[in-house]
């Protein structure tokens, strides 16, 4: 009963999606993700991951070969919760032969959208997104920015409880991007939940609660980006001189000593300063001291296997200093 | 509201094609070519009295009447403008429906409303109908019009050819939305189609030939199997025969004299086919087809609601 509660309280709850396509292709392989009600939640990964295809899935897009869990509380497949989901695929391709407002109609009405509320919402929609303008005209003149607009425009016609974006910045300048981004934190402010896949990292980091990580058809990692980035807080302390004599101490301390920089894990500043005290005492020059965290490009090369070019400092002649491309797959410390 | 969606949008597409103007075009350039004509006692006026034609048929006497002229002409309507080119350029000009509707990402959008395939497949499929639809009835209307303005002949039974040249069309349609369906592709459905076509009136006229050639039927195997085959697909020859009946449509055979025995021959064998043709139920002869078309129809459903696009 207690995991029954628990997983009608989450808009999206995805349990053992699994999809086969024929020739025994194993697009997702157990995909397990959980979407809090009213958070903006990022689906990421390399291509081919499967991210796509389980988008789709939650869609009906695409039939999985097995798959439980609920979406808004319904068994995965329900058509009728679809009336409360919005959706803009990726290469969307709308009828050139629509106005604006005629796209929007259609499909909300095809969303069950009553016709006074289309005809309320669609001019809104079309002005908050920018196309105020252009809602009578063909979106065959419409440029792929103005075809992204109208597509978020598309999604959010029937006030949807749950917004399912597939590279809802594609095509657009960073003024539009940042519009968009807009957008999603307001309808986050509206209770609204908005499930995201985008290739764009930098902006996932910045509006969304959580994110997976989808790596071969597996969820890889799952989880706040401060959880998700926990493991990989570090400090980076460069400085001048030998630090060989002190390197056994050092380790006592957790600390690791390449040439020049030290690079000690966590984030526990009295660990930092007894380092510092370590150099100084040593009589080493301290250059810099530098905080560092993954960011969710190094999470996701680490969840894919690859290794994350250490951050690279230079000498005071300019030339390179440590190595490059070490790997940053670290124990926590005991 | 989300069916007529769907036919309000097919419309719409419909609208957005070259065809269907030309068609709309040719309709009304027919229409008026054939206003341009008008019958008198004693000739033929063509371009409104521009061009005179005395001719002996027109005496009232002995001559064709003009209301034989306007059956003739009806029929020559059936045949070939509804039941020939107009049914062909609709088959062109529908085939690439569903292909566009299931194109990747146009078809995610749709799939993703709340509402089950299989109506969204025939909302799809009715409004590919609108088109020929709303082409018959324009074209219909007008050559009406014409003949009963111009020529002083009213046929109301004409008036039929709208809904049995979309329900001949609709047999073709059927067929073409299937290989849309499962391939995806406009060449494909058109090529499929006409092939299809092809061999509904291949096998309707063999069974005629047999009908002709009683002599044949000594094969008895083939008569059978051919006979069986007519039953089943859709009988595309026979709706148009059908309707040029109920439009009182003359048959061009009015014309036709049997001056020696071989000629004679033909028009008793012409004969005994269009007997057998009218020994035939019509509400059978629809029966039948539809019923090929709603199994067709029905796989194309099953199949559209399998598929992962």
């Amino acid at each position: 009963m207690v995991a029954l509660t628990e997983m009608t309280n989450w808009a999206v709850d995805l349990i053992d999606v699994r999809k086969i396509y024929a020739k025994n292709i194993r697009a997702l392989r157990g995909v397990n993700i959980q979407v809090g009600r009213g958070e903006i939640f990022g689906l990421l990964g390399p291509n081919g991951a499967g991210k796509t295809t389980l988008v789709k899935i939650m869609m009906t897009v695409v039939r999985p070969t097995r798959a439980m869990g609920t979406i808004m509380g319904r068994p995965i497949g329900h058509r009728g919760k679809l009336a409360k989901t919005g959706y803009l695929p990726e290469n969307h391709r709308f009828p050139g032969y629509l106005t604006g407002l005629q796209l929007l109609d259609y499909y909300a009405a095809l969303a069950k959208v009553p016709r006074a509320a289309r005809g309320a919402s669609a001019p809104r929609l079309l002005d908050q997104l920018g196309l105020s303008k252009w809602g009578e005209t063909r979106i065959d003149k419409y440029s792929k920015g103005m075809m992204q607009r109208l597509g978020i425009a598309q999604a959010l016609m029937n006030d949807p409880e749950l917004i399912v974006l597939d590279e809802p910045t594609d095509g657009l300048d960073p003024v539009g991007r940042r519009d968009v981004r807009q957008l999603l934190l307001e309808l986050r402010r509206a209770g609204k939940t908005v499930f995201l896949n985008s290739h764009l990292l930098s902006e996932l980091e910045m509006v969304c609660d959580r994110v997976a990580i989808l790596v071969d058809g597996l969820v890889a990692r799952q989880g706040t980006l401060s959880e998700l980035t926990e493991h990989t807080v570090e400090y980076r302390i460069t400085f001048s001189g030998d630090a060989q004599p002190i390197r056994g101490k050092l380790a006592a301390l957790h600390a690791t000593v390449d040439g020049d920089l030290v690079v000690l894990s966590g984030q526990e500043s009295a660990k930092v300063n007894a380092v510092i005290d370590l150099l100084r005492g040593q009589g080493l020059l301290i250059e810099s001291v530098q905080p560092h965290r993954f960011s969710l490009e190094d999470i996701l090369v680490e969840a894919m296997g690859g290794t994350v070019p250490q951050q690279q400092t230079h000498d005071q002649h300019g030339a390179v200093k440590g190595n490059a491309n070490q790997s940053l797959v670290r124990k926590r410390p005991d | 509201m989300q069916f007529w969606a769907l036919i309000v949008d097919s419309f719409r597409e419909s609208r957005d094609r070259k065809i269907f103007w030309v068609m709309l075009g040719l309709s009304v350039l027919i229409a008026a070519a054939m206003s341009c004509i008008s019958f008198e006692q004693g000739r033929v006026n063509f371009l409104f009295g521009a061009k005179v034609f005395e001719t002996d048929y027109f005496t009232g006497v002995t001559g064709i009447k003009t209301d034989v002229i306007a059956a003739l002409v009806v029929d020559g309507i059936m045949d070939t403008a509804l039941g020939g080119m107009g049914v062909l350029l609709s088959i062109i000009a529908t085939a690439s429906f569903f292909p566009t509707f299931l194109e990747r990402g146009a078809i995610d959008v749709v799939l993703s409303k709340p509402m089950p395939r299989w109506k969204l497949f025939l909302g799809r499929y009715f409004g590919g109908m609108v088109f020929i639809g709303v082409q018959a009835t324009i074209f219909v209307a007008l050559t009406f019009l014409v003949v009963g303005l111009r020529w002083g002949v009213w046929l109301p039974g004409y008036l039929l050819a709208i809904p049995l040249v979309v329900l001949l069309f609709s047999y073709l349609y059927c067929v073409s939305a299937l290989v849309a369906v499962v391939t995806r592709s406009t060449v494909a459905a058109v090529l499929l189609t006409m092939l299809a076509w092809m061999a509904f009136t291949g096998v309707q006229t063999v069974d005629d030939l047999f009908t002709m050639y009683p002599e044949w039927q000594k094969q008895k195997l083939v008569y059978e199997g051919v006979h069986a085959a007519r039953w089943m697909v859709p009988k595309t020859q026979d709706i148009t025969y059908h309707a040029k009946k109920w439009s009182r449509a003359a048959n061009a055979s009015i014309f036709v004299h049997a001056d020696n025995d071989d000629d004679r021959e033909m028009v008793d064998r012409a004969t005994k086919v269009e007997a057998a043709r009218l020994a035939m139920n019509p509400i059978a002869i629809i029966g039948s087809s539809l019923l090929f078309e709603a199994v067709i129809v029905l796989l194309t459903m099953w199949k559209f609601a399998r598929k992962d696009y």
